[in-house]
């Protein structure tokens, strides 16, 4: 197992060609950070393209017992070419009376937004962009602001469908990010630092050896109850069945990205998936241990734990029926809130008094 | 299991051992009877144009007749004519046509849907392709046609080649002031759900006013269907022509159901006896379509509330292939069937018998265990139950009053299945139930139709039986019935059948010729979609979606 | 109801679909400002274009949309068992701002056809139409009815016809697969001009139906007027 430091990968690009962090020049730093921020977003725009036009058609068939893409490529695995040339080059619709600058940022602010999260995920083999102090505050504050995009998506399309979608998906956001962060806090008050790199360390060890088996002290199964509740949260605040409200198709077309077509419409699809996949790694790194695991590498682990989550989310699609609105806000308000609330109170307790 | 009172201790006004005493409800309605006809299926009272109201409460309130079927309205050459299909409920065998003849230059009737609430949509209809007006009628507007069409095409001036203007009109920005009405209601907002759009099982449009997200008024638009079927069979011969078509109206595919609704009033219309091994060919055949029928409905409702290609959707698409292929081998064709004849039916089951026999027991066999899978995927899950349960209620009252039929009837409680209660094909010698539920909601409904799945299931498995073992020197499959088929002129005939989505009638006039005169379809979607207000109004969207997916529709048989 | 209306600047000469389609001139179908620099076509650009339609021909995201009768069938086309998706082409979209191709699946009556037109105009380009089932073609078995158009062609260009009442899911596999091929051959080409959008009602030559509709629509209203007597 490589040994988790506290060295960003900057500072290993700059060890690697001969420089030092303190010395080398800021403008060769800088370089060298927008290097290294370049290398993760390609690694998880590259897991993206996987997920978007090919991975998802492939799991949700697996589910329902189709095949799904086998023509281009081996198993069909072409498809994310063609399908991503053939969305850019087409026509790019935008509304007589679109609200001009909020709808063209909005889906460059959803992707963004998730893209930026990643900038603090230790994705083991010492890559991580930066380190803060404050890495999960930064990760959560990033991820929330997607709501904004949605809202204006669904505000500036000039579309009833979008408006309606925009307001499901500000009111869901909002209602089940506070579970979230509190969910996380409970983590927090376990590792005692909100640094994304000490929350992973925290998270070696053994928990329990049964026999030849030795569980991991991953937060997942020191807590379990704090896992399932941020599962469920984290399922809302990516907006996947049970609570794709935003966009339901039966329901309100296709909500806030109704009136989106070509590149817009190609942003928003990756940045819904960059943001499942940002659910995932804060899973990860919060309640999984991080890049932790026997043998392989820590970013071949890092990514087998994003997939899992991404599957799981996949699975809840294809089996589990949409919540109502109401449903979803009192589910997220009296029941989420409250026991995620109880799960903080109780972990600081025992926190407090064992330790 | 029913909520109905099904003790009735005094028999209604007009009724003996033997059936409808036509004499005492003439008296009941104190000469307000002009004359008297005789239809096929019941008698017909003529009355006045402007004493509908009045005969149709009497005999509402006093005689029993909560079920208005239809209304048929046509056009002779000396008068028009409205034609009430009164039935009762608690035994459709009951029946009593209210006949309302109109003059020709100003075809003026008084009303009925303060009566019944179903009259409001069908008078709609018949003032839209006949040219009847209704006076006292809530909201007479053009219900199938587009607005701005010019004549009525059913009536006899009606010019088939004249020009048409059809506008398409646009709505407001979403974000500005509200729509519609002004004072309190000022901040909802207007939304066109449909004719394109994912819930709405083909082309309806559904005019809606939000408050938030909850539904304050709500207006079904329907027509954008509306392929002139009454119109088709009208033009076609009685023997073969208009077979094809009833394949058209329930496509999901209640096909054989529809195909026996013109069978049976044809059959009976012409005097056709119908050999009995054909009624057994016809009751199997017909109960696999219904199957087929109910899972594709299953399979939509999980769209609605689960979101595409998701497993229930899936699960429904594979029961409804094995149902295709079974029908296939036996009618050739996969959806639009065509094998009903009058006097029969078109083949006899596809040799080697045995084996086709075999395929479908192993089929209905396995109908238990693929039930327990969605009983399982769907009906037990907490989450479906939360969005189901007492949503989209509909009370018995309200559902008798639109006419609603069927599964929707049913899951409200209303005990009423033709098959059951006017007997025909083979049905009356089989064993098995009528299923009701009394839960009046959305779940109610899907559980009926889950559970009549089952049933289905027991008929064609007790036909399978009996075909097995039917004597080989007796397997008529068609009677005789002469090369053109002319009825005798002027009789008319009202027959219904318990189709997919419930009593699909068949009215036909007969004039001589070998095509009919009128030929009216009482489709049991139209009926069954005029109680959506009632059960969404005050509820969320989804819930408006859930409710238009447990109604079950299909547009092709409300537009017809 | 003849093609003239469609096309409100020549509604003397009928065009076929096609032409209409590809409009005058060069066929400059991905309107490339490179094109134009280059003059004719260099084989940097045509081998682009080859890939393109390639790309096209290969992937394609389809509309949610259901008719009548043949959307049973289609239904049963996506699904398992036929599952058009192994041809890269079984992901149906709600919003056609999504879209690449339409199935038109039933019959078309007077009261929808203004409706689909403006769904097949919020289609970005390059957009195609398999129009399926014999309704799309002539009516089918509905064509003599007084409300019902011969044919999805009347109203937008079809690119392929998939007959039979309903077709059956191969036949619809099968017309999918054909119009993927036509594609990357560069057969069936996008649209350039957009001849097909609603006309308002303002722009209606005057007659008595016109006069005589004048107090129920308005002059901005989009319209569509049938001439039943030039239908096929």
């Amino acid at each position: 197992m490589i040994p988790l430091q506290a060295v960003t990968l900057t500072d290993r690009i700059l060890n690697l060609i001969g420089l030092d962090a303190s010395t080398a020049g800021p403008l060769v730093v800088f370089g060298v950070s927008i290097l290294a921020a370049g290398l993760v977003g390609t690694f998880v725009l590259l897991n993206t393209a996987v997920a978007g036009p090919y991975a998802k058609r492939k799991i949700t068939a697996a589910f329902t017992d189709r095949i799904s893409v086998n023509r281009i490529g081996p198993a069909g695995i072409g498809t994310i070419v063609v399908d991503s040339v053939r969305l850019l080059s087409k026509e790019l619709i935008i509304p007589e009376d679109a609200d001009r600058p909020a709808y063209d940022l909005a889906p460059i602010l959803l992707a963004g937004s998730a893209l930026l999260g990643f900038a603090v995920i230790p994705m083991g083999s010492g890559i991580q962009v930066a380190d803060p102090e404050i890495g999960l505050a930064y990760v959560f504050a990033v991820a929330s602001i997607a709501s904004l995009g949605l809202l204006m998506a669904g505000y500036a399309s000039n579309n009833k469908y979008s408006f309606l979608g925009g307001l499901r998906a500000v009111a869901q956001n909002i209602a089940y990010e506070i579970p979230l962060v509190l969910t996380g806090a409970s983590v927090v008050i376990f590792a005692g630092t909100l640094r994304l790199s000490e929350i992973v360390a925290a998270q070696e060890g053994t928990l329990l050896a049964l026999g030849p088996v030795a569980i991991p002290n991953w937060f997942a199964f020191v807590n379990p109850f704090a896992f399932a509740l941020f599962m469920a949260a984290n399922l809302a605040e990516v907006g996947r069945n049970p609570f794709d409200i935003p966009e339901a198709p039966t329901e309100i077309v296709a909500g806030y990205q109704t009136e989106y077509s070509s590149v817009y419409f190609v942003l928003f699809y990756l940045g819904e998936f960059i943001h499942i996949f940002l659910g995932g790694a804060i899973i990860t790194t919060l309640f999984l241990g991080g890049p932790a695991g026997p043998v392989l590498p820590g970013i071949v682990w890092f990514t087998i734990k994003i997939w899992s989550v991404f599957l799981f989310t996949q699975w809840a699609r294809s089996a589990v029926p949409r919540f109502r609105i109401d449903q979803l806000i009192a589910l997220g308000w009296k029941v989420l809130l409250v026991l995620s609330l109880a799960n903080l109170l109780l972990t600081a307790v025992i926190v407090g008094v064992i330790a | 299991m029913s909520l109905q009172d099904r003790t009735p201790v005094e028999p209604d006004v007009g009724v003996d051992e033997d059936g409808l005493d036509y004499d005492e409800l003439e008296a009941l309605l104190d000469g307000r009877v002009l004359d008297r006809e005789d239809h096929v299926n019941a008698e017909g009272f003529v009355i006045r144009p402007d004493e509908v109201q009045q005969v149709l409460s009497t005999l509402k309130e006093e005689a029993g007749f909560d079920h208005c079927s239809a209304v048929t309205a046509q056009e002779y050459d000396d008068r028009f004519e409205s034609i009430y299909h009164l039935k009762k409920f608690e035994d459709p065998t009951q029946e009593l046509s209210v006949i309302v003849p109109t003059s020709k230059d100003n075809p003026v009737s008084e009303s009925a849907a303060p009566v019944y609430d179903t009259a409001d949509w069908h008078e709609r209809e018949a003032y839209d392709l006949v040219g009847i007006n209704y006076e006292g009628h809530p909201d007479l507007r053009r219900i199938l046609l587009p607005e701005t069409w010019q004549g009525h095409p059913l009536s006899e001036r009606y010019n088939q080649t004249q020009p048409q203007v059809v506008p398409l009109r646009e709505h407001a920005n979403p974000l500005e002031e509200d729509h519609r009405g002004d004072g309190e209601d000022a901040d909802t907002m207007f939304v066109n759900i449909g004719p394109h759009h994912p819930a709405t099982h083909g082309v309806l449009h559904v005019k809606t006013v939000l408050d938030g997200e909850q539904i304050v008024d709500l207006d079904p638009d329907i027509g954008y269907l509306h392929r002139c079927e009454e119109q088709m069979c009208e033009q076609g011969t009685y023997r073969h022509q208009i077979m094809p078509y009833p394949d058209r109206w329930d496509y999901t595919p209640g096909g054989l159901l529809n195909e026996w609704a013109y069978a049976r009033a044809a059959e009976d219309l012409a005097d056709i006896d119908v050999p009995e091994y054909a009624q057994v060919l016809r009751t199997m055949s017909a109960e696999l379509t219904r199957i087929a029928a109910h899972m594709l409905a299953v399979g939509t409702f999980g769209l609605d509330l689960y979101g595409d290609f998701t497993v229930i959707f899936m699960y429904a698409i594979r029961d409804r292939e094995v149902v295709q292929n079974l029908l296939e081998d036996l009618t050739g064709q996969r959806l639009m069937f065509n094998y009903f004849r009058l006097g029969g039916v078109a083949w006899d089951l596809p040799e080697p018998r045995e084996e086709y026999l075999d395929k479908v027991r192993e089929f209905t066999a396995d109908i238990p265990d693929r039930l327990e899978e969605y009983h399982n995927l769907i009906s037990g899950n907490e989450i479906f139950q939360m969005r189901c349960v007492d949503t989209g209620i509909l009370p018995p009252e309200t559902a008798k009053s639109y006419g609603a039929t069927g599964p929707v009837a049913r899951g409200s409680g209303i005990d009423y299945d033709l098959r059951r209660d006017d007997p025909y094909g083979y049905y009356d010698e089989l064993d098995w139930d009528v299923i009701t539920e009394d839960g009046c909601d959305n779940y109610a409904r899907l559980l009926v139709r889950l559970k009549e799945v089952e049933e289905s299931a027991k008929i064609i498995r007790q036909c399978a039986d009996l075909l097995s073992e039917w004597p080989e020197d007796d397997r008529t499959i068609q009677s005789n019935v002469p090369r053109t088929l002319r009825p005798d002129p002027d009789k008319e005939i009202y027959r219904a059948v318990e189709g997919a989505k419930g009593e699909l009638g068949i009215y036909i006039r007969s004039d001589g010729t070998d095509k009919p005169a009128r030929f009216k379809i009482r489709s049991p979607c139209f009926s069954n979609l005029q109680t959506l207000p009632v059960m969404s109004e005050g509820e969320y969207i989804p819930d408006m979606v859930a409710s238009l997916g447990s109604l079950d529709i299909v547009l092709g048989e409300v537009d017809r | 109801m003849s093609s003239d209306h469609t096309s409100p600047a020549d509604s003397t000469e009928t065009k076929s679909t096609r032409e209409a389609r590809m409009g005058e001139g060069v066929d400059d179908r991905f309107n490339s400002r490179l094109r134009e620099a280059f003059g004719s076509s260099p084989f940097i650009l045509t081998k682009f274009d080859q890939f393109m339609n390639w790309v096209r021909g290969s992937s394609m995201f389809m509309l949610q949309f259901g008719i009548a009768c043949c959307s049973i069938e289609m239904m049963h086309t996506y699904a398992v068992k036929h599952d058009l998706d192994r041809f890269h082409a079984g992901v149906p979209r709600a919003s056609p701002r999504q879209a690449d191709v339409m199935i038109v699946p039933g019959t078309i009556v007077s009261k929808f056809a203004p409706r689909m037109k403006r769904v097949y105009d919020q289609v970005p380009e390059p957009k195609f139409v398999i129009g399926m089932g014999s309704c799309t073609i002539s009516g089918g078995p509905f064509q003599e009815g007084y409300n019902v158009l011969k044919g999805a062609e009347e109203v937008i260009p079809v690119d392929i016809h998939v007959p039979g009442c309903p077709p059956r899911p191969e036949a619809l596999v099968y017309g999918v697969a054909k119009l993927q091929e036509r594609i990357a051959n560069g057969e069936s080409s996008p649209v350039v001009v957009k001849p097909y959008e609603l006309e308002e009602f303002g722009d209606l030559e005057d007659d008595e139906l016109v006069e005589h509709l004048a107090d129920q629509i308005d002059a901005e209203d989009l319209v569509m007027r049938y001439n039943w007597v030039d239908s096929p």
